[in-house]
């Protein structure tokens, strides 16, 4: 990604990289780190990220399937009830077409990212998830703000026959 | 008289005849039974490579996390490098500089961080894959059984998945002397067995114990267990329920030869719907007929 791109990402968002091989989350946070202005939290325990999403609200997920415990598509299912504007990406092992096939439908992912992953292209993957995530934040607040708009408008009309009729 | 010996002559020569061909029948024979045995070795050579490729295939599984880790570690350190020397390019570094080169230095000990793991975890692998000994199996050693079992255990993690639990019972072992390759081998073939057994979800449970000059080494699971018309046949070359296209029926044949000749035992008890339990019991120190054993 050359300079002028990086600056035109303007001050990065929040994304969460879970997996419970932690070689792995720190190595991928190292390359975030170096390359991108993102806000990177790491966790090896998908309940401990869960945990973190109440509180907090990431643009991205980034999830490994094969987890004990709770695998990456249960824990992208659960966090798309709790923060459903943010974009969801699974690390899936081996070619795993059929678990990918089922995240998509199951936890309606953003993404699927076989291993072992490219840093550039899973960077490019992470940077359109983040805008996606806005975006959809952006559309979801200006719903509401037409919607106030449009209730506003509707008191108004009732007024305005009240008035006249 | 010459009816007579013109008969005589042919009851020779029809004696000579059957004679000949007794003679054949069995040159056919034993050229047959030499050709079964070559077969049958054959085949257990076979078995023994798709034991071998199974334990490859799980060391290849195993090396693909800390591989991905260094590819990338790998990739992020050039591009540290890169940045760095573009810092340093016009010989100094200015003071809005070092911010970046701070970043940069998180970077790389993150890095450092990362491949130090993974390159802990790959030393690991190799270090168990070395007690399964030279490949030909025919090294002799004293070992100690528990890491023996723990290293097939580990390449045999990712067929296990997350459904299958496995329960260690280790008693006080003393160490064994043994060919360690084949004993790995039997190992293998009698934990694979046990999750072919269990679907969905279960528990391989191993439990060794040592009485006097013998060991025991117990692999038990709760699948689907063995019918009572199956028990003595199950050691029996080419015997397999699980169909000819995934098994060969080779396992526990090889496994009964590898145990045998470890002057052993192997014992199965097995009930449908329980669950299965296979015992190996070993002398600690090798049979001496035992030890001149290749294959
Ligand atoms: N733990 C077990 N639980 C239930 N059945 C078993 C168990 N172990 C062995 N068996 C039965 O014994 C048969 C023979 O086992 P064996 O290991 O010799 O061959 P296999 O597993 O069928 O094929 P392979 O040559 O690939 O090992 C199996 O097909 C199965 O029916
Ligand atoms: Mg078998």
């Amino acid at each position: 990604m050359s300079e002028r791109d990086r600056e035109s990402q303007g001050a990065g968002g929040t994304v969460y990289l879970v997996d419970d091989e932690e070689m792995v989350v720190t190595s991928l946070e190292s390359y975030l780190q170096l390359e991108t202005r993102h806000r990177v939290r790491t966790f090896v325990s998908p309940e401990r990220a869960l945990e973190a999403v109440e509180e907090d609200e990431p643009d991205v997920m980034v999830a490994d399937f094969m987890m004990p415990g709770m695998d990456g598509i249960e824990l992208l299912k659960a966090v798309r009830g709790r923060r459903p504007a943010a974009s969801r990406i699974l690390l899936t092992g081996y070619a795993d077409k059929e678990n990918a096939i089922r995240a998509i439908n199951e936890a309606d992912i953003y993404q699927y990212v076989e291993k072992p992953w490219e840093n550039e292209r899973l960077e490019l993957i992470i940077h359109n998830a983040v805008e996606r995530a806005r975006l959809i934040r952006d559309l979801d607040a200006r719903m509401e703000q037409l919607e106030e708009a449009h209730g506003e408008l509707a008191d108004l009309r009732r007024r305005l026959v009240e008035t006249f009729l | 008289m010459r009816a007579r010996s013109v008969l005589a002559g042919a009851a020779v020569g029809w004696m000579a005849a059957r004679w000949w061909l007794a003679g054949r029948r069995r040159d056919e024979l034993e050229a047959a039974c030499a050709d079964l045995r070559l077969e049958q070795a054959d085949l257990v050579n076979s078995a023994r490579m798709a034991t071998l490729g199974s334990m490859v295939a799980g060391i290849a599984h195993e090396l693909d996390t800390p591989l991905g880790a260094l590819h990338s570690d790998h990739d992020t350190l050039r591009r540290a490098l890169e940045r760095l020397q573009d810092i340093l390019s016009d010989e100094r570094v200015d003071e809005s500089e070092l911010d970046e080169v701070r970043r940069i230095v998180r970077a790389v000990d993150g890095v450092h961080e990362s491949s130090e793991l993974a390159i802990d975890r790959m030393v690991g692998l190799v270090e168990s894959l070395r007690t399964f000994g030279r490949p030909d199996g025919s090294e002799r050693d004293v070992v100690d059984l528990h890491r023996a079992l723990d290293d097939t255990l580990a390449l045999l993690d990712h067929r296990l998945g997350e459904a299958v639990e496995v329960e260690r019972d280790y008693g006080d072992l003393p160490e064994v002397e043994c060919f360690p390759a084949q004993l790995n081998q039997v190992f293998m073939n009698l934990l694979l067995n046990a999750s072919q057994a269990i679907e969905g979800a279960g528990t391989i449970r191993i439990r060794t114990r040592s009485r006097g000059e013998r060991v025991r080494v117990e692999v038990s699971d709760d699948g689907h267990g063995i019918r009572e018309a199956h028990l003595e046949r199950i050691f029996e070359p080419g015997f397999t329920t699980r169909g000819a296209r995934m098994g060969m029926g080779l396992g526990l044949l090889i496994a009964r030869q590898v145990v045998d000749r470890h002057g052993g035992e192997i014992e199965v008890e097995s009930e449908v719907g329980e669950g299965s339990s296979f015992a190996v019991e070993l002398p600690t120190r090798l049979p001496r007929e035992g030890t001149e054993w290749r294959h």
